[in-house]
């Protein structure tokens, strides 16, 4: 393809450059996967979908991404907008995308001052209850993103995706650093890491996680090109490993009287089980992804009938929100006892 | 040859959007399922808690989360730390009473003072152990203290009764109460023959205390249920 720059460049057309912290820009073909085309008047084919389809002339193609950024949501153009706040002008989405970005600081908060003080035995007692939490809950709220675009067309906070991988990644990879240096398992930092098969899952995990932290910027998209979406699917191989590090961690049972997981100290078990959250978490992860299901929804939406997604979506989405309440409630104690240096132990 | 093309995309795609459809439809009636299953399941917590607490040998109505829970054994050992003294006391108190009542009025009415001390020490022992809200939040600022500095050990001073033996508890603290005044007042007699005159009132006041102490360890001492 030649443009007026590289008349002879084997890579695509770079994209618009972007601000650091997100493009403004919604660049589709460059995420793994693309929710926006839901909201299309034309379907758009899915991943794997098999006939091909004659390519559009790249006028066609132009205008249609023209068009798609020309179909804003209602919300977009309102996030859009400035509002005084002091004495400067900031944009109402900038200080939304800050109150719904927080949150993914707080396991490393909590756990800051045992790092500070180096006190190995809250590091030691609570390290995966706190940060190995929050990178689980890191992870669910940057899968969040593309599912929630899909549902309601609106992509002003798409940015909070880039964001919540990256302190996912900072989280997991301080949970493995913890594990390695505080684990009671014998052999070193290597063997303490991977000398037990669930924690050679977190250790993979970790591992995967640095090219995608070293590559989740807009210099990276530009030079990794088309290869940047491939290789940001590994946070799906991510998400499996992550359940067997559960199931193995975990088993696939609950407690019951004194043995067992879920630690039924409130009469919970099952509400406690890690895999049981993760599953409970991911269903409505995975579901929105299927390629199907976006057809579906995409049509639905086209009829205007919104409402029968969102009714139909709603058990899927409730199971969602009844496994994250638990998973934010382990973080939330536990991460006090963290932050306060007095590890409860399970 | 276009046109082709664009018919049979669109029915390939009519036919996943359908597929998408049935399997949303499964996927949302298997969570409905699961979600009702849960709310269910949420609504015996109460009861899987006391049975948890219990299971653990801790008193569930005394059971704090997240701080050490105070067990059976810890109650009655702090009950027999108040009442086991003071009964050595009285049976002393009463020996000496006893051996002046006949022949020594000074030495039996400061038998029967020192008697109305141990009374009296005793109720307020007894009342510091009572499920009050007083003393519940004195045990639960005790026992968060003691947590805080690393102590995985309830404080005695933070062991309560259960509400169950408070009841009992109250009984015995106002059979011994009624018994003190009654001592108090036959302390205060200027002849034997007066002091003297008290004994059968004393002793049914007596023997109602001793009633009640036996019910409060009968309360004490027995197996812990969830209710």
């Amino acid at each position: 393809m030649a443009t007026t720059r590289e008349p002879y460049s084997r890579y695509p057309p770079a994209p618009p450059a972007a601000p650091y912290g997100g493009p403004d820009i919604y660049q589709p073909d460059l995420y793994p996967d693309d929710a926006a085309g839901t909201w299309d008047e034309e379907e758009q084919p899915a991943d794997d979908y098999e006939p091909q389809r004659p390519q559009p002339p790249r006028r066609a193609a132009k205008s249609r991404v023209e068009e798609r950024r020309a179909d804003r949501s209602r919300v977009d153009e309102w996030m859009d907008k400035d509002f005084k706040f002091g004495g400067s002008r900031i944009k109402r989405k900038a200080v939304a995308l800050i109150l719904l970005g927080a949150p993914a600081v707080v396991p490393l908060f909590l756990m800051a001052p045992a790092f500070f003080t180096t006190n190995f035995n809250t590091v030691s007692v609570s390290v995966d209850d706190t940060l190995g939490t929050g990178a689980e809950l890191c992870l669910f709220l940057c899968l969040l993103v593309s599912p929630m675009v899909t549902l309601t067309g609106q992509r002003w906070f798409f940015g909070l995706r880039r964001w919540y991988g990256i302190m996912m990644a900072f989280t997991a990879l301080g949970d493995g650093f913890a594990a390695g240096f505080t684990d009671t398992f014998a052999n070193g930092f290597f063997g303490r890491l991977g000398g037990h098969v669930f924690e050679l899952m977190g250790f993979m995990m970790m591992m995967l996680l640095v090219p995608l932290l070293i590559t989740g910027n807009p210099w990276a998209q530009r030079k990794l090109g088309r290869y940047w979406k491939t290789l940001h699917r590994l946070i799906y191989v991510i998400w499996g490993l992550l359940f067997f590090h559960l199931i193995l961690l975990e088993g696939a049972g609950f407690e019951r009287g004194s043995n067992g997981s879920g630690f039924a100290g409130d009469g919970d078990p099952i509400f406690h089980q890690r895999l049981y959250q993760y599953s409970a978490c991911s269903l409505f992860l995975l579901t929105l992804r299927l390629p199907p299901v976006k057809r579906w929804i995409a049509a639905r939406q086209s009829e205007g009938r919104n409402w029968l997604v969102w009714v139909t979506i709603a058990p899927i989405f409730a199971l969602f929100i009844f496994g994250m309440i638990f998973i934010v409630n382990e973080e939330i104690f536990k991460g006090i006892d963290s932050f306060r240096e007095t590890p409860a132990a399970e | 040859m276009s046109a082709m093309y664009d018919e049979t995309y669109a029915e390939d795609g009519d036919v996943q959007a359908r597929i998408g459809g049935f399997l949303l439809m499964a996927i949302a009636i298997l969570a409905g399922i699961l979600v009702i299953a849960g709310l269910i399941y949420a609504m015996g917590t109460g009861a899987r808690h006391r049975a948890a607490v219990l299971a653990g040998g801790c008193e569930p109505s005394l059971f704090i989360s997240g701080l050490p829970c105070t067990t059976q054994q810890m109650v009655i050992s702090q009950y027999e730390g108040i009442v086991n003294p003071a009964i050595r006391q009285l049976t002393a108190d009463t020996a000496a009473y006893r051996a002046n009542e006949g022949r020594h009025l000074v030495a039996a009415e400061a038998a029967l003072t020192a008697e109305v001390a141990t009374e009296q020490a005793l109720d307020n022992s007894l009342a510091a152990m009572t499920f009050t809200p007083q003393n519940r939040a004195r045990a639960l600022a005790l026992n968060t203290n003691a947590s805080a500095t690393g102590n995985q050990n309830v404080p005695p001073a933070a062991i309560t009764f259960t509400p169950q033996m408070t009841v009992v508890a109250d009984a015995l603290i106002q059979a011994n109460q009624a018994l003190a005044n009654l001592t108090a007042e036959q302390a205060r007699s200027s002849s034997l023959t007066e002091l003297r005159s008290f004994n059968p009132r004393a002793e049914a006041a007596g023997a109602a205390v001793q009633t009640e102490m036996k019910l409060l360890h009968e309360a004490v001492t027995a197996p812990l249920t969830a209710g």
